[in-house]
């Protein structure tokens, strides 16, 4: 039959051995277990972290865009403004300055045609009262049996013709 | 997902054999030694041999087989955790793996704190040794946990590095650990060393009672049937029929949940013990002043 | 001779019996940990699964003196008397 321990028996040698063999496990333990496991976990955790910095960085670049883009527009508006408001300026001077030629050429026409119409009135009257002077003189002739001398009856004539064109 | 290879295959199939065929050694080798008519006998571990050695002689038992095979099954349950892990092939084990790996070093660094991570492996492996040492009285085997040598080694390993982490800040904060009020200095002392003893005396107490209440109950229930089926003629006389169900109910409670529980609060007393014994404050103040005299 | 050997067996078991009255401590003590954990998750059901855990923890650790007990009484039952026999034979020759 074969031998047995005792219930307690303190042995130092097989202390020792237990306790290398958990020294061996803890080494095995972190060498085959945790030592995978934990690289996995770390390049995972990498994998997201590049991943995570990815985004921020198109964030970033897109939130950088939008400021770039947004002063651009801020500036083109500008732009237009000033340029709407100098065409706009440049337009009203212009459409001023054509309405007060033409005022001016208006007027000139005007006074143009005023002062011919006076003219013109003033030779009408002329080749009028001539022409009543002669008609009257004629008239008178044949009324006043030829007495009359034209040069003689001048004055008179003329003051009555005055009175003819006063009292119009 | 890569496809598996056949030789992934295989060597995943090594694995699970490498795990079982030393727990079947184990059973052979209990089955092959142990001799006909046992009887009750509450003895300790067999021997199988012993070696010659300085100061003492050193027996080969099966606590030490036992926890050999443990060791090895343990081992290539981890590979097989974590095969293919590197490749990129993801499996469901790998899962598994990862949540062992994340509860451990969770459970260290809530209990001993941040700068004790690096003890996660250590703990786990703690864990693993102490409870299935203890669950391999399933297969019927010997428990190595119930041999004191096994556990008081563990508990002298803790021991050491309480002490280490104890003296990490010079010999003389170690020394006046002690003789905080001066007169309790003896009484310090003598907890100091209680500590191994009481770890040891625990584990072992808790697996060796739970054995020995098994053999009792199993001796006594043996008479018992012997007495209420003894009349009867041949086959039916022998045989215990009292012995079927109860001793199952005992082995749920001594075998599986007091293992586990005595494996954890074994790993639990190791961080308490270390975390509470090492001045983390002290040691950081000291490395500070340390780097400040070393750059004047 | 066989009055001396039968009184170091009496004496023993004796000796074990008297080392399991240590196993009242750790009853009462376990008990009143249990009875305390009943009033915590009474009071606090959600807190039940830390009290579990944290009872166990202490009842386990109140159990230690129980367990030296036992160990005690197993040493006297089972290897003292050997050795006290085989340092009887060994005197008397």
């Amino acid at each position: 039959m074969m031998q047995s321990l005792e219930v307690i028996s303190v042995n130092l040698w097989q202390i020792l051995i237990s306790l290398l063999n958990l020294l061996i496990l803890f080494l095995l333990f972190k060498k085959f277990l945790f030592g995978p496991v934990n690289n996995m976990l770390a390049k995972r955790q990498g994998e997201i972290d590049a991943r995570y910095e990815a985004a921020d960085q198109a964030k970033r670049a897109a939130e950088e865009d939008k400021l770039l883009w947004d002063e651009k527009i801020g500036t083109v508006k500008a732009q237009t403004d000033e340029m709407m408001k100098k065409a706009q300026d440049s337009a009203r001077r212009q459409s001023e300055t054509i309405v007060s030629k033409a005022k001016e050429q208006a007027d000139g026409i005007i006074r143009q045609a005023e002062t011919q119409a006076q003219l013109e009135m003033k030779k009408a009257e002329e080749g009028i009262k001539q022409e009543i002077v002669e008609v009257s003189t004629a008239l008178a002739n044949k009324l006043l049996a030829r007495e009359i001398n034209a040069d003689d009856h001048r004055e008179l004539i003329d003051s009555f013709i005055e009175k003819i064109g006063d009292g119009e | 997902m890569k496809q598996m290879t056949h030789r992934f295959k295989m060597v995943d199939i090594i694995y699970i054999l490498m795990m079982i065929v030393p727990v079947c050694f184990g059973i052979v080798l209990k089955v092959l030694t142990t001799p006909a008519s046992d009887g009750i006998s509450i003895s300790g571990a067999r021997i199988y041999m012993t070696l010659p050695m300085p100061i003492q002689n050193l027996p080969i038992t099966e606590s030490q087989v036992n926890s050999a095979i443990v060791i090895v099954a343990v081992f290539f349950l981890c590979l097989y955790l974590t095969h293919g892990i590197k490749d990129g092939i993801w499996l469901k084990r790998h899962h598994f793996a990862e949540m062992i790996v994340e509860k451990c070093t969770g459970l260290v660094t809530n209990s001993m704190g941040e700068y004790f991570r690096a003890f996660a492996p250590f703990i786990t492996a703690m864990l693993a040794l102490s409870g299935f040492s203890s669950l391999i009285t399933l297969f019927g085997l010997y428990a190595p946990t119930s041999d004191i040598n096994i556990v008081a080694g563990w508990a002298i390993l803790v021991f050491i590095l309480i002490t280490y982490y104890k003296m990490k800040c010079g010999p003389l904060e170690y020394v006046k650990s002690f003789g905080n009020p001066a007169l309790m200095a003896p009484l310090n002392i003598i907890s100091e060393i209680a500590t191994p003893i009481s770890m040891a005396f625990r584990h072992y107490g808790n697996v060796l009672s739970g054995s020995v209440i098994a053999v009792l109950v199993a001796a006594g229930l043996q008479g018992l049937s012997n007495m209420v089926f003894g009349a009867l003629p041949g086959f039916f006389g022998k045989f215990p029929f009292l012995q079927v169900g109860l001793p199952a109910i005992l082995s749920i409670y001594f075998d599986i949940f007091s293992g586990c529980l005595q494996a954890y609060i074994f790993a639990m007393l190791t961080m308490l013990y270390i975390s509470g014994g090492f001045p983390l404050e002290l040691y950081e103040a000291r490395k500070k002043k340390r780097a400040q005299l070393c750059k004047n | 001779m066989e009055i001396a050997i039968s009184i170091i067996l009496g004496c023993c078991a004796l000796g074990a019996g008297f080392a399991m009255i240590a196993g009242i401590g750790p009853g009462i003590g376990e008990g009143n940990a249990v009875a305390k954990a009943c009033e915590a998750i009474g009071r606090q059901p959600e807190c039940k699964g830390d009290v579990t855990t944290t009872m166990l923890m202490g009842c386990a650790i109140a159990e230690t003196t129980g367990l030296y007990a036992l160990v005690i009484a197993i040493l006297l039952l089972f290897v003292t008397p050997g050795m006290f026999i085989d340092i009887l034979m060994n005197t008397l020759g």
